[in-house]
């Protein structure tokens, strides 16, 4: 059973064929061509998948495609102004927030959907935003710092 | 160190971190190659096992399947295939399976649910065979077989002085044994490996710290030459000694043949955890002879230790038996397979787990003497000049070249003094330690105790390979570097680009990294075992040398100086003595040579081992500080602090990130990591993230690092390596911590449950 679906990701609508079953994140990826997510575990288990939609960071791999028909969708590909990227991302490469990159864009898509909507985030809540989260790098620190200086910069900018 | 140079030494941006960023980083799970097919690997549900029939017509009759592989069917030019540093040993597909999980046959179709289906029409009869899972239940003669040449390794066996006479010259004897928890590298990418044949030409895709050992390792199995089988290395999610050669490489690669057309294969995160590598289980029996003054006068350490399935290591690969130098010492490891899971090389390897026995042996022979732990160490570890007699290159060197007398390597640096007056103090030692199984304090049920642990482990080791470097600039004074190091997140190769950057005097942003593809890149020893910054370093340094004085020869004509009164800075060439005097690298490289009228060729090679004997160690010394509650069994870390001689830091952040991520690591080892085994059928029962518990950002404060830099006389620039030995003593450190807390040791994993049955068991002794 094939569903034609429209998915609004990063501003663009897309017409894509989907199996019911699929999820999101494998519609992301193999259909879109927008590897920046990943799929760490299929399974909500570690945030690698995380995208945001309609101004909530969800794991996408846990969403279904047919169910996201609708929403607005916002991937790591859809972070960046062009070539300028967001504070976030700025901050994250000034202090060093990544080591191989892989839960980089889940970390990023995460701390982006906090500060949408909470300017002012103390510690312990940027902690709880990447609680679901893993890092196996253990790059923990670096994040949480990359995120509160960013933070910083953008109630500055 | 800062001010010294332009790049090295400098917390600089990782050189593909704009990549990270943005989401467009490749890793091998997001490489498409046109046309490739989905690839899915049916697993024995048994530990061992004989496959008496496979019927796949089913499969081959389904529609949209390709091709299907067998034990039957695959060429089998060589029986086995063999691993880096005899990590695994073991046929590609054959009539036995060894494991739960172990690969019986495979699967190309167009997609992976065709794949799937088609799984599920092989029909197998598979005659059971008796299976061992404990390693001492496997060294005894009569155990089930596992591989055909036997259960157990050749046994490693060092002996000097004497044994027998430094015990009974010992004022008491200490005799501990150990084991830990079964950990996994639990990475959060996942293996994947895109095999694509052209005639008889093979690429193959996929994240791997070891490219030029997958290659050697595919050419040798198929009796190819090396120059037709290609690795497209894109960086790895994760490291940890994970990403070598695997066997379901050897999978898509027969698969691809078979189907005529590329073949990809992507491992589930079940398969991750189960069917690759594990860490390997030790059982440590160590035995000091000690004097009343603290003097280790003699010692006896026995580490068997778990092969799994296809494992080969005769020795885990340690450090540590010469961390405390002993005048009478005899060391024994044996590798030990099992029907379990591959396991071999994770993360401080030997130093992590024989090195856990040893401290703990340490530190029961403080408390025998009432001794802070501390004092102990001070009186007995190694300093520089010391004689390696372990070594593991001296090893090598006596294996291969076995006619050539080959001395014990020595220690030829360390900061260990100082990283133990550094962490002590950071900790508040002093005023914190009370005493052996006495608790810093006591609040309710909750009790806080202080412990400590040293390491050390190697910077690399020089027969991880040849070494290669090339170092190309660009008419416009931008360079590339050419380099076969692996990227998997510890900025080995940005730290290759700041050398490069430093000796050329240009700045890091343009120097282009190019790696990751047999084909182009020069051999470089793998990326294993923390060889990067102080072994392949030095290749690069020659390499950018190289290409330097090729620029200052053109330089001192167009000049008119001696090369040798030349230097560049800040993308200039200019007179040592006369700064004014001298000319931009682009306008210099752009004009062209009257003798070829064309602008001159730049290209700067470095191709050199290491030699071994000046291979620098790295040192550590932690100290943690833990809140056990008695009532509930968990244990909080308040405070670790890990102090590392890493040699010279060439880029401080990025050695700071890992030693957070090693002390992350350590602890999960200690408190929450455990593999667990259904005790009938060998099956791992938690091969996912929910239930093999890594830590999160919510689990522990932020260590605090201290680094401590010593210069290493071989490094470039000084430096030594760091990743491994992060792991290395953290969980001996936290069973310290845990000991004085609540009076008693308990190895790896210190669950809740643990915590509260032994507390249980002890029936309130001495420590209320």
């Amino acid at each position: 059973m094939i569903y034609t679906v429209k998915l609004r990701v990063n501003g663009r609508e897309h017409v894509v064929d989907v199996q019911p079953h699929w999820s999101l994140a494998y519609v992301l990826r193999d259909k879109l061509g927008l590897t920046g997510t990943k799929i760490g575990c299929a399974a909500g288990t570690c945030g690698t998948c995380t995208v945001i939609l309609d101004g909530l960071a969800i794991f996408s791999c846990l969403k279904l495609a047919v169910d996201a028909q609708g929403h607005d969708i916002t991937t790591i590909e859809g972070v960046a102004e062009g070539d300028r990227l967001h504070p976030i991302q700025a901050s994250f490469i000034e202090n060093h927030g990544m080591q191989c990159g892989f839960c980089t864009p889940g970390m990023i898509m995460a701390s982006k959907a906090l500060l949408d909507r909470n300017h002012e985030p103390t510690e312990p809540e940027v902690r709880q935003a990447i609680a679901g989260h893993l890092c196996r790098c253990g790059t923990y620190p670096r994040i949480v710092k990359s995120v509160l200086k960013a933070t910083k910069t953008m109630r500055e900018g | 160190m800062v001010a010294k140079y332009s790049s090295v030494g400098k917390s600089l941006p990782a050189v593909d971190s704009v990549l990270k960023v943005t989401g467009r980083l490749k890793f091998a799970g997001d490489i498409v190659v046109p046309g490739m097919l989905s690839a899915k690997i049916l697993r024995s549900p048994y530990a061992h096992a004989r496959i008496l029939r496979i019927d796949t017509t089913g499969a081959e009759a389904l529609p949209g399947v390709y091709a299907v592989i067998t034990h039957k069917n695959i060429p089998t030019p060589k029986e086995t295939w063999s691993c880096l540093a005899f990590s695994r040993t073991g046929p590609v597909l054959s009539e036995t399976v060894r494991f739960n999980g172990d690969e019986v046959a495979a699967v190309a179709a167009v997609d992976e649910e065709t794949a799937l289906k088609a799984i599920g029409l092989i029909e197998v009869d598979y005659q059971q065979l008796p299976a061992v899972f404990d390693i001492e239940e496997a060294i005894k003669p009569d155990a089930p077989k596992v591989r055909p040449d036997g259960n157990v390794r050749p046994p490693t066996v060092f002996e000097w002085g004497d044994v027998e006479k430094g015990f009974a010259e010992a004022d008491f004897i200490i005799e501990n044994k150990t084991t830990m928890s079964n950990q996994q590298h639990a990475p959060l990418d996942r293996n994947a490996c895109i095999a694509s044949w052209t005639g008889d030409q093979v690429t193959v895709w996929t994240s791997t710290q070891t490219m030029f050992s997958l290659r050697k390792a595919i050419a040798n199995y198929l009796d190819m030459p090396l120059h037709k089988v290609r690795v497209m290395c894109p960086p790895t999610g994760g490291s940890f000694g994970f990403w070598w050669s695997n066997n379901f490489h050897f999978i898509a690669v027969l698969l691809a043949k078979r189907a005529e057309r590329p073949v990809r294969l992507e491992l589930t995160r079940e398969e991750v955890t189960a069917t690759v590598k594990r860490r390997e289980i030790p059982r440590t029996y160590v035995k000091l002879g000690v004097k009343n003054d603290g003097q280790i006068v003699a010692a006896s350490y026995r580490h068997l230790f778990d092969n799994g399935a296809y494992g080969n290591k005769p020795d885990p690969f340690q450090t540590v038996v010469d961390l405390y130098p002993i005048p009478n010492v005899r060391f024994e490891t044996v590798g030990i397979s099992t029907n379990r899971v591959t396991a071999g090389c994770m993360r401080g390897v030997g130093d992590v787990t024989l090195g856990y026995g040893i401290e703990q042996a340490v530190d029961l022979a403080s408390e025998k003497l009432g001794m802070d732990p501390i004092e102990l160490r001070r009186k007995n570890h190694f300093r520089v000049g010391d004689v390696l007699h372990t070594s593991q290159e001296m090893m090598f060197a006596r294996m291969l070249f076995p006619d050539i007398h080959t001395e014990p390597t020595q220690l030829t640096s360390s900061g260990l003094e100082e990283c133990l007056d550094k962490g002590a103090q950071a900790i508040d030692w002093k005023q914190k330690w009370r005493g052996w199984g006495k608790p810093v304090a006591v609040k309710g049920t909750k009790r806080r105790g202080i412990g400590m642990a040293i390491s050390t482990h190697i910077s690399g080791v020089a027969h991880l390979g040849s070494n290669g470097a090339i170092v190309r600039v660009n008419p416009d004074g931008t360079a590339h570097l050419i380099t076969g190091v692996g990227r998997m997140g510890q900025g080995g190769d940005t730290i290759q680009a700041q050398v490069v950057a430093e000796v050329l005097g240009i700045p890091l942003q343009d120097v282009n990294v190019i790696d990751g593809d047999t084909d182009v890149c020069p051999e470089t020893m793998g990326t294993v075992g923390s060889v990067t910054a102080h072994m392949v370093s030095p290749t690069t340094k020659v390499a950018a040398e190289d290409a330097k004085r090729q620029i200052l020869e053109v330089a001192s004509a167009e000049l008119g100086v001696t090369a040798s009164e030349l230097d560049i800075k800040d993308r200039r060439v200019f007179v040592k003595d006369k700064p004014e005097k001298g000319i931009g690298l682009k306008q210099l490289l752009t004009t062209d040579l009257y003798q070829t009228l064309a602008p001159p060729t730049i290209v700067g090679k470095g191709a050199e081992g290491f030699p071994f004997r000046q291979g620098g160690k790295m040192t550590m010394a932690h100290f943690v500080e833990v809140e056990v509650d008695t009532e509930t069994g968990i244990v909080k870390v308040l405070k670790y602090v890990a102090c590392h001689d890493s040699g010279v830091l060439l880029n401080p952040a990025f050695c700071e990130n890992q030693s957070h991520g090693g002390v992350f690591m350590g602890c999960g080892l200690a408190l929450t990591e455990n593999l667990v085994f259904d005790d009938e059928t060998g099956a791992i029962l938690n091969p996912n993230f929910m239930d093999y518990k890594i830590l999160s950002a919510l689990d522990m404060p932020d260590p605090e690092t201290i680094f401590v830099e010593v210069v290493d006389p071989a490094g470039a620039y000084g430096a030594k390596g760091i990743g491994e030995g992060t792991t290395c003593c953290v969980a001996a450190a936290i069973v310290s911590a845990v000991h004085n807390a609540i009076g008693v040791r308990i190895d790896p994993p210190i669950t809740p449950a643990r915590v509260l049955q032994v507390l249980g068991q002890k029936g309130n002794e001495n420590v209320y």
